[in-house]
């Protein structure tokens, strides 16, 4: 390789203390060591070596060492969809290695378009994080803008930014067929924005191998960059410390998970996770109660389509067996938001999975649709809205036709309403006026994950303190502590109706699901943190793979870390705690409408829970600055300037 | 079913306890993921990439060659562990070898990468090398079996779609599947009968299988442009073509299989 050949990566010299041009620490198992740094702008890709081991030790990879480079990168004043405006996309040492469930994930991160004051991170499975460590990187870092709408095409030595010409305006599912075509590589996997991105919808998704998405806004920087999509390939693992240890490890988390893994049978009855607890978003979130929203679906063809080497199956696909749709497809993740999304405007059966291919394929995150186009479909049953303002559509509850032409205006910003969708459910309610803002449904102008939350109090408390304004880092409701951690935790059964606890739990979760994140592993292959040895499989997976000697109590630094970052992110953009709670769409925080919940709500404990979270965490509870000693305790004393000083009140 | 070869033209050798084995596929269950194609580089270290086709870097692929989930039948294509390997047949160098177990194994280290056996095989499923031209296969995870457990692509199917046994008791199961969903068997019988045993519900060519004859080492005549190369070209060096020569001269009754096609089993 040379360095004047055109299209072929660099290697730089010290570009930085950060990213050294020779190690003085020896590279960890489990990574591939190069990040690459794409300037749209001048065409210029350089290989950055991975930082040094002490680093990688304390944040590993994913949410954590993106953020760890953005926050060292991003201009002060960079406006989250401006040209300043930088993505960092980064896999963990368990990525691609194969050899354990859920080893998947990639994470970006960036400003949120969305909030425009938090975090925006974004995390996808499925094979195109694999594809990017075969091509001999662990992340990226993009920055710039294109001159034209372009690809990427990383395949190892080979980085061209080439034309995107003939796939500009496609959704993403011919996208993605098509660059497949013209590179030629029938193995290369696409990460790609549909027309949403293109028009720069703040909540545009990037789609990655038919069924899976990057939301929380990161199409729309793609769409801002000109960047279309990323296509990867390669030859390349990472390299493994003790690949019979890891093999041994990966086998016992495979069996942890073997009483969660997804059947067909369930994808042919299931109304989706809501099911669970027996609430779903209906009409606006003003019903819980399920009735027959699973019609239909058990006359479907199910295939499921498990994510790169992961046994627990949760995407798949559908081939629609009744009805108008029959004989349509579809491709959908492990979450069922998507669901609820439909369900939210009235949809049942298989009208809802033919519309989640739509929207999909279009590229918008569905929470973000779901409540814009729920208030939308509100104000129009409460008369603030009329035909002169929707081009014509019948916004009646359960209206297909209307919801379909809806999606294509969202993505294309068409018309007036089709512009306020896009902008979101804040500018929505807004500009209808009256008591509209009263019926929204929003945590800091995002989405939270749209299902019914309102019943469970640590999915609120997850929702509610997300970063993204929308889904949370990795909480969940866990109501005892984990087996594997049994001699430091020992709690519970928590009372689901009562909130003693629940704090507690919220923040346990939340750093072990990011400690998951961190590995590059992806948090429903580790979706019972309780079962026996679920948390000690993993960290011998990560020992195994690394050859250090991580403990879960490691575990719970490195995910408190990425947490901790996400705060000092969010305080640099003006965020505070209180936006937590205060920054809220008022319906998310009203009681349960009806249902076998009816009544209860998180309200009557707020801002009291929330604050008990951040003080557990270690930071402050108005301003959730960390504390001196927090970032102490974690090493982060290089960011001292933003920790809270003033006496706690 | 078969009679005992007179004489194996090839090594024959034993791994463990000299028990017939055999891998089933059960296409019926299978999802087109794709984790055992990945499972064969992980545990044999190939690089990733290229899992369309076979090659010297994929021992295994699911056919057809469409994006995973893109299709409603798939097929498993990799090395049938035939029971009378026409590829160590005609080996020029005998470096494949048959295992009782029913591993049929290409010993990288005797290889001369003359490519007879790439020719040979009815299911075209041998690679080669990119570097050194050598042949490449799937060994039926040799390495796995002689410690007692199952081949690697097998043990990461998350479908149920991939077993390994003893090869009486997957005879039995792939009948008694084949019986009760209206499919048939494939593997049984095919050049002899193999160690893989599919239970297919399309034709063998819808799940991308060859059309394979019941005899045992299907006639093939080496092409004249492989002598050609075993003769002048550079792979397998001057001691390679020695090797060969060598064992023409000693065992001359093997030639049959390459140059008088038919003549064999
Ligand atoms: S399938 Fe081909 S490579 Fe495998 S044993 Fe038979 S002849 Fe040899
Ligand atoms: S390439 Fe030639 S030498 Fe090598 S195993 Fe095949 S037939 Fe034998
Ligand atoms: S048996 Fe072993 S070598 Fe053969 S395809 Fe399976 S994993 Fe690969
Ligand atoms: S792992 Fe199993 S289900 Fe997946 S392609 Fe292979 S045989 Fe089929």
């Amino acid at each position: 390789m040379t360095a004047e050949e055109p299209g072929m990566a660099q290697q730089v010299m010290a570009a930085d203390d950060l990213f050294p041009a020779t190690r003085k620490t020896p590279l960890p198992g489990g990574y591939m060591g190069r990040i690459l740094r794409v300037n749209l702008s001048t065409e210029n890709f350089e290989v950055l070596p991975l930082p040094e081991e002490p680093l990688l030790k304390k944040l590993w990879g994913g949410q954590a060492l993106a953020l760890y480079i953005l926050l060292r990168e991003l201009a002060a004043d960079a406006q989250p969809l401006g040209p300043d405006a930088k993505v960092v996309m980064m896999t963990g040492p368990l990525t691609a290695t194969g050899l354990t469930p859920g080893g998947t994930k990639m994470c970006a991160v960036f400003l949120s378009p969305i909030t425009g004051y938090t975090l925006g991170r974004a995390a996808t499975s499925g094979f195109w994080p694999m594809a990017l460590r075969a091509a001999g990187y662990d992340g990226l870092i993009l920055e710039g803008v294109a001159r034209r709408p372009s690809y990427l095409y990383i395949d190892e030595e080979r980085v061209e930014l080439r034309d995107a010409s003939p796939v500009w305006g496609l959704g993403t599912r011919d996208t993605e067929n098509r660059l497949r075509e013209l590179v030629g590589h029938r193995d290369a996997r696409v990460a790609c924005i549909g027309p949403a991105g293109e028009h720069v919808v703040p909540a545009a998704m990037l789609v990655n191998d038919y069924n899976h998405n990057a939301a929380h806004g990161l199409g729309a920087l793609f769409g801002s960059k000109k960047l279309k999509a990323i296509v990867a390939r390669g030859t390349r693992r990472p390299p493994l410390h003790d690949k019979k240890a890891l093999i041994d490890a990966g086998r016992r988390w495979r069996k942890v998970l073997e009483p969660t893994v997804y059947t067909v049978q369930q994808r042919l009855k299931s109304p989706g996770y809501g099911g669970l607890w027996g609430a779903i978003t209906r009409n606006n979130w003003r019903s819980t109660v399920i009735t027959d929203e699973a019609r239909g679906f058990d006359q479907n063809r199910v295939t499921l389509r498990p994510c790169f080497q992961c046994q627990r199956l949760c995407p798949w696909d559908v081939e629609i067996g009744e009805g108008p749709h029959k004989g349509k497809g579809g491709h959908f993740n492990a979450g069922s938001e998507w669901m609820d999304t439909f369900y939210n405007l009235g949809l049942k059966g298989n009208d809802v999975l033919q519309l989640t291919e739509r929207i999909n394929d279009l590229g918008i995150e569905c929470g973000h649709f779901a409540n814009a186009a729920g208030l939308a479909f509100e104000a129009w049953e409460k008369g603030l809205l009329q035909a002169d303002r929707t081009q014509g559509l019948v916004l009646q509850w359960g209206n297909h036709a209307s919801v379909e032409r809806l999606l294509e205006q969202c993505a294309r910003r068409e018309g007036w309403l089709g512009n306020l969708l896009a902008e979101g459910v804040e500018p929505l309610a807004k500009a209808l006026g009256g008591d509209a803002p009263q019926w929204a449904v929003h945590t800091k102008g995002g989405s939270p994950a749209q299902h019914d939350w309102r019943p469970r109090i640590s999915d609120m408390l997850d929702n509610l303190t997300g970063s993204g304004g929308m889904k949370s880092q990795g909480g969940g409701s866990y109501a005892v502590s984990p087996r594997d951690l049994a001699n430091t935790e020992q709690w519970g059964p928590l009372d689901p109706a009562l909130p003693e606890g629940w704090a507690r739990s919220q923040m346990l979760a939340e750093q072990l699901k990011q400690a998951c994140g961190l590995m590059g592993c992806c948090w429903f292959a580790l979706i019972d943190i309780n079962a026996e040895d679920a948390l000690n499989s993993m960290m011998d997976s990560l020992n195994a793979t690394t050859g250090w000697n991580m403990t879960l109590e490691d575990a719970r630094a490195a995910g408190h870390r990425s947490m901790i970052l996400q705060s000092i992110f969010g305080a640099q953009h003006g965020w505070r705690a209180e936006h937590d709670w205060k920054h809220v769409g008022p319906r998310f925080l009203e009681p349960v409408p009806d249902g076998k919940y009816q009544g209860f709500t998180i309200a009557r404990w707020l801002p009291d829970i929330v604050q008990e979270y951040y003080r557990l965490s270690g930071r402050h509870e108005l301003s959730g600055r960390p504390l001196p000693g927090t970032l102490e305790r974690l090493g982060l004393e290089e960011f001292a300037a933003w920790a809270e000083r003033e006496a706690r009140p | 079913m078969n009679a005992p070869l007179e004489r194996t033209p090839y090594p024959v050798a034993r791994l463990l306890d000299g028990q017939a084995r055999a891998i089933l596929f059960d296409a019926a269950k299978c999802i087109g993921c794709r984790q055992c194609v990945e499972a064969c580089k992980d545990w044999n270290d190939l690089p990733r990439g290229d899992t369309g086709r076979i090659g010297g870097t994929t021992w295994l692929t699911i056919e057809p060659p469409v994006m995973e989930g893109q299709s409603s039948v798939w097929g498993r294509n990799s090395c049938m562990h035939c029971q009378f390997p026409l590829c160590a047949a005609v080996c020029p160098v005998e470096a494949i070898t048959k295992y009782e177990e029913g591993p049929v194994v290409i010993d990288p280290a005797r290889c001369i990468g003359c490519g007879f056996c790439i020719e040979a095989c009815p299911w075209q499923v041998i690679g080669r090398n990119r570097a050194g031209g050598k042949a490449r296969k799937c060994t039926l995870c040799q390495d796995r079996l002689a410690g007692g457990v199952s081949p690697f692509c097998v043990s990461a199917c998350p479908a149920g779609a991939l077993e390994f046994g003893l090869l009486e008791e997957v005879r039995a199961q792939a009948r008694q599947r084949a019986a009760a969903n209206g499919a048939t068997v494939y593997g049984g019988n095919e050049a002899g009968g193999t160690q893989v045993l599919h239970v297919l519900n399309r034709t063998p060519a819808e799940h991308g299988l060859a059309a394979v004859a019941a005899q045992r080492f299907p006639p093939h005549r080496v092409g004249l442009g492989a002598i050609l190369r075993m003769l002048f070209g550079a792979s397998g060096g001057l001691s390679g073509k020695w090797r060969a020569l060598g064992n023409a001269l000693r065992k001359p009754w093997r030639l049959k299989y390459r140059y008088w096609p038919g003549r064999g089993g």
